[in-house]
């Protein structure tokens, strides 16, 4: 026995020492262990679940636009997207490389998928070709055998047939940038009444491993498609009005219906190719379209103001009429201005029309007799009239881009510009220029409220919606209406009229016109030829009327109104000529519709 | 006389059946851990691994049934022999994993690395069975243990294979402290070493210090060296209690674990089994340990007793130290979980072990005492 008791129990001891630290060095692990199971097991679980699954949209169909004759003019095209899924490094590769020479791709095409494909190759599928065409789907069918982990996925896109026609009014729409892609409305229509047109997204939860590859359907839920929607557009009216119009520079016209408020027309232009903004736009495209002078991107029916020139000057008839300030005998003399304080304001004709009455003062559009009662009336009575004709707010169409125009007013002034309301400022109000600033649909609606004797009296665009004004009982009095609608007549048919080289017709029209200056002319330039000037300086041409008036109630009003169209009788008034002319050659009428 | 002796050992004493009976749970536990990490396929690799289950069966019976005597008396011939084996991996070695750590015998890959960490056990237990007791507490007699395990620790470093250094360093270390090295200089040159770490850094290779970098600072890298661990721990945490079943495990079966058939075994495990079978399998190794250190304290001379300890020591410090580091508790320096993990190598150490232990249990109070 050459070791010793000693030497064993010191093994012994020293064992116990290792042992021990090793018991407790395990039991570290059972800690760490508890750690990670049980008390981060909710953080270590929803890690797990990210990583293995991929929630993908189920996007549905976006609802389509038609006319009120049942023409679409927004309407879901197929578009084939060619994705690519993750895979190997050398797998992708190849299968780039096939799909590059079928396909053509160009060099830095392929670079760069294979780039986004190197730095995420946990990606979702990688869209090499956005929008195949016939042509490459069908070559790419013939390889589709030798490729693998690539497919095609169908998402739809919108198109519009009649781009210009309709751009203002529908709008254009662009994918969400919330990864869902979904179409989303950015202007007119296809932006107010998205909510209806979109639908409801579905959802595909997928499994997916590693690298990306979908490994089975966990579950899904169905898009619900959005709802088709039909407007009270005409097409045939609408193509009209646009055809007349494309030949101007910049422009736009409402077609109303009376009877019920229906919009069958609604044109601007310059207009803008809204399937272009849809799908893909350049930077340079779309910085054209920004910077163009002539702003093709505005809807010039509702989003463009104007003053409303001579038209305003029906609310000043009517108001004082109502508040019994004038009565049909009474005259007012005009001789070329009146003197009103230090200033003299001038009528359009310097040569003055003498002693004039209502009628006549309408239809020669006679700015000193509207002085003298705007006076008169003060511009409180003004401003309430004015509202209850719609002025200074939108005139509800369900358009995102309305604008309200100005309406001013004491309070306005005070907010605006700290000081208080001059009264000349009343007397460039009453004839519709100053601060006063209006929409051309304003003006139609203006004419609609007049002719339905309707205070309510609203348009519509969407069908959909009822005509729930006609029930109003919020009149305007027939007794004095009626006194201006004479006096419109008259602007038409009497020699004197305004708009009475353009609208003589057997079935009569009635109407206004109104040239709203865009600067304020220096004296010297009182009375030249609008034509001699620069465009941007000529005055906005405007005409509004209705029509049939021949021992009828007029059914439609025509607002025309051309940019620096110099005069609204010689420019704006014979295209609401021809809509009119259109319009009566329907036997029945379009109202019908 | 003879004739008798081998027909005893030819059974088991009682003492074996608690060995046993881990040992069948652990390869039970092995081979159905493998068949879901080869994605619940009875493929070519589960087939390979349930064969080598079996083939490190034979092998331990086979060690078992040798004559005790022999791993004694050739104690420094094996030593030398994986050495030599060492050095030759040194110069002819293979590149394999940007390492040089297996010799190609046209049929097989053989480490010497592996077998160095027997190899040495063996040695130490058999120089200090033969060092008389006066003369432990001598310095100088501790020398060539320490160039025993120092040598082969740095060929082995030189490779680079870092974790089998470690063990090996703290295997030779933990042997040559519970064989009576003095305790005040043990004490002391530990924590000289502890100071002179940081100076070790210079001598390791870049993905070493990266290893070590991540294991600090997991979200440095997080789709490198980080992406593992990362992966790893997802995977053992979102077992909870129960796990998420046998075969059921997603981190598992979509790939989203790195080597989950090798280092990272215990996760493919954890992840399916939950917190209550992770414990178990922990306590199965923690038993296994328990009884390598109790048939060291059962033999009756001190080489057993020695070697029995050795082979404790190792098996802790693989479990130890790969279970750490899937837990991210430690850097990832590639070191399997005891016959668990898919390989050879590792699964013959193990198995031999085994059979080293029921040999030293068996064999008699006089051998070479």
């Amino acid at each position: 026995m050459r070791h010793s008791a000693s030497v064993k129990k010191e093994l012994h001891r020293r064992t116990a020492i290792v042992l021990y630290l090793a018991l407790f060095l395990m039991s570290l692990l059972v800690g760490k262990l508890y750690f990670l199971q049980i008390y981060c097991y909710g953080k270590y679980f929803s890690m797990a679940e990210k990583n293995r699954i991929r929630l993908s949209p189920l996007l549905p169909k976006r609802g389509r636009i038609f006319t009120a004759d049942k023409k679409v003019i927004a309407k879901n095209k197929r578009h084939h997207k060619l994705t690519i899924e993750s895979c190997g490094e050398k797998k992708f590769s190849e299968n780039l490389e096939l799909l590059a020479r079928c396909l053509d791709m160009a060099e830095e095409e392929k670079k760069s998928i294979l780039e986004v494909h190197r730095s995420f190759p946990r990606h979702a599928p990688i869209v090499v070709r956005d929008g195949l065409s016939w042509d490459e789907y069908s070559k790419l069918s013939l390889i589709f055998h030798r490729l693998t982990h690539v497919s095609t996925d169908s998402v739809y896109v919108r198109e519009y047939p009649d781009p210009l026609e309709y751009c203002h009014v529908v709008g254009y729409v662009s994918r969400s940038d919330n990864g869902l892609q979904i179409l989303t409305g950015k202007t007119g229509l296809e932006q107010s009444i998205n909510d209806e047109l979109i639908g409801e997204i579905g959802a595909m939860r997928t499994e997916i491993n590693a690298v990306g590859r979908k490994m089975r359907l966990l579950d899904s839920t169905d898009p619900i498609n959005g709802q088709d929607v039909v407007l009270t557009i005409n097409s045939e009216i609408q193509k009209y009005v646009f055809d007349l119009l494309a030949a101007e520079k910049a422009g736009a016209c409402v077609v109303l219906n009376i009877e019920n408020g229906d919009i069958l027309a609604m044109v601007s232009v310059p207009g803008f190719d809204n399937n272009l903004i849809s799908s893909k736009i350049s930077r340079e495209q779309w910085t054209a379209l920004t910077n163009d002078p002539l702003a093709p991107l505005l809807n010039r029916t509702i989003s463009c103001t104007y003053p409303p020139g001579s038209i305003f000057k029906i609310v000043v008839a009517i108001a004082a009429l109502s508040e019994g300030i004038i009565s049909p005998s009474y005259t007012v003399h005009c001789a070329g201005g009146i003197k009103y304080g230090d200033n003299v304001f001038h009528c359009w004709n310097r040569g003055g029309h003498g002693r004039v009455n209502i009628y006549d003062a309408i239809c020669m559009s006679c700015d000193c007799f509207f002085f003298e009662i705007s006076q008169k009336l003060g511009i409180d009575k003004i401003v309430e009239y004015a509202e209850k004709f719609g002025f200074g707010k939108i005139a509800g169409l369900g358009l995102g881009n309305e604008n309200a125009g100005l309406l001013p007013s004491r309070k306005w002034k005070l907010l605006r510009y700290g000081n208080s309301w001059k009264p000349y400022e009343t007397l460039i109000t009453g004839i519709g220029q100053g601060a006063l600033l209006t929409t051309l649909m304003q003006l139609t609606v203006l004419f609609g409220k007049l002719y339905s004797n309707n205070y309510d009296f609203v348009p519509r665009l969407l069908a959909q919606r009822a005509p729930d004004f006609l029930s109003s009982k919020n009149k305007i009095d027939e007794r004095y209406a009626g006194i201006v609608k004479e006096a419109l007549h008259r602007v038409c048919n009497c020699w004197n009229g305004t708009a009475s080289g353009s609208c003589k017709s057997s079935y009569e029209i009635a109407g206004k016109t109104g040239s709203s200056q865009v600067r304020r002319l220096k004296s010297n330039e009182a009375g030249l030829n609008q034509a001699n000037f620069p465009w941007h300086m000529r005055d906005h041409a405007i005409f509004v009327g209705v029509a049939p008036c021949k021992n009828q109630t007029p059914r439609y009003v025509v607002a025309v109104l051309l940019e620096h169209g110099s005069s609204g009788a010689r420019a704006a008034a014979p295209i609401a000529r021809k809509i009119f002319d259109k319009l009566m050659a329907h036997p029945d009428g379009i109202a019908k519709n | 006389m003879e004739l008798l002796k081998i027909k005893r050992r030819m059974f088991f004493p009682n003492e074996f059946k608690i060995l046993f009976l881990i040992l069948f749970f652990l390869l039970s536990i092995s081979f159905l851990g493998q068949y879901s990490a080869f994605n619940g396929d009875f493929s070519e690799p589960v087939q390979k691994h349930l064969l080598r289950i079996f083939s490190g069966i034979a092998l331990g019976g086979c060690v078992y049934w040798c004559n005790f005597k022999m791993w004694s008396n050739f104690a420094y011939g094996f030593y030398a022999t994986t050495f030599v084996a060492l050095i030759i991996v040194e110069i002819l070695g293979t590149i394999k994993l940007g390492a040089q750590r297996w010799i190609d015998l046209y049929f097989f890959t053989f480490q010497p690395s592996e077998l160095m960490k027997l190899s040495l056990i063996l040695a130490l237990s058999r120089y200090y069975s033969l060092l008389p007791a006066d003369e432990i507490a001598i310095l100088k007699n501790h020398i060539p243990p320490l160039l025993m395990m120092l040598l082969p620790v740095l060929l082995i470093l030189k490779q680079p294979d870092l974790g089998t250094a470690g063990v090996l360093f703290f295997v030779g270390c933990g042997m040559i402290f519970l064989s009576g090295f003095p305790m005040k200089i043990f004490v002391g040159g530990s924590i000289s070493a502890l100071l002179l770490c940081p100076f070790g850094w210079y001598f390791l290779h870049d993905y070493q210090k990266n290893r070590i970098l991540t294991f600090l600072d997991p979200d440095r890298d997080p789709l490198g060296t980080g992406y593992h661990v990362l992966q790893s721990k997802i995977a053992i945490g979102s077992g909870h209690l129960l796990g998420k079943g046998f075969l059921q495990g997603t981190q598992n079966k979509l790939n989203f674990l790195p080597e989950k058939n090798t280092d990272f075994i215990f996760t493919t495990i954890a992840e399916e089994v939950g917190f209550i079978g992770s414990v178990l399998t922990i306590m199965l190794f923690v038993a296994l340990i328990l009884y390598f250190f109790w048939s060291g304290s059962a033999a009756k001379n001190l080489f057993s007793k020695l070697l029995c300890r050795g082979l404790g020591l190792l098996l802790f410090l693989h479990v130890f130290i790969n279970i750490a580091m899937v837990m991210g508790l430690m850097p990832v320096v590639g070191i399997p979980l005891p016959l668990l993990s898919y390989g050879g190598s590792s699964m013959i150490t193990f198995m031999v072990s085994c059979g080293l232990i029921m040999a030293s249990l068996a064999s008699k109070k006089n051998t070479q005492d």
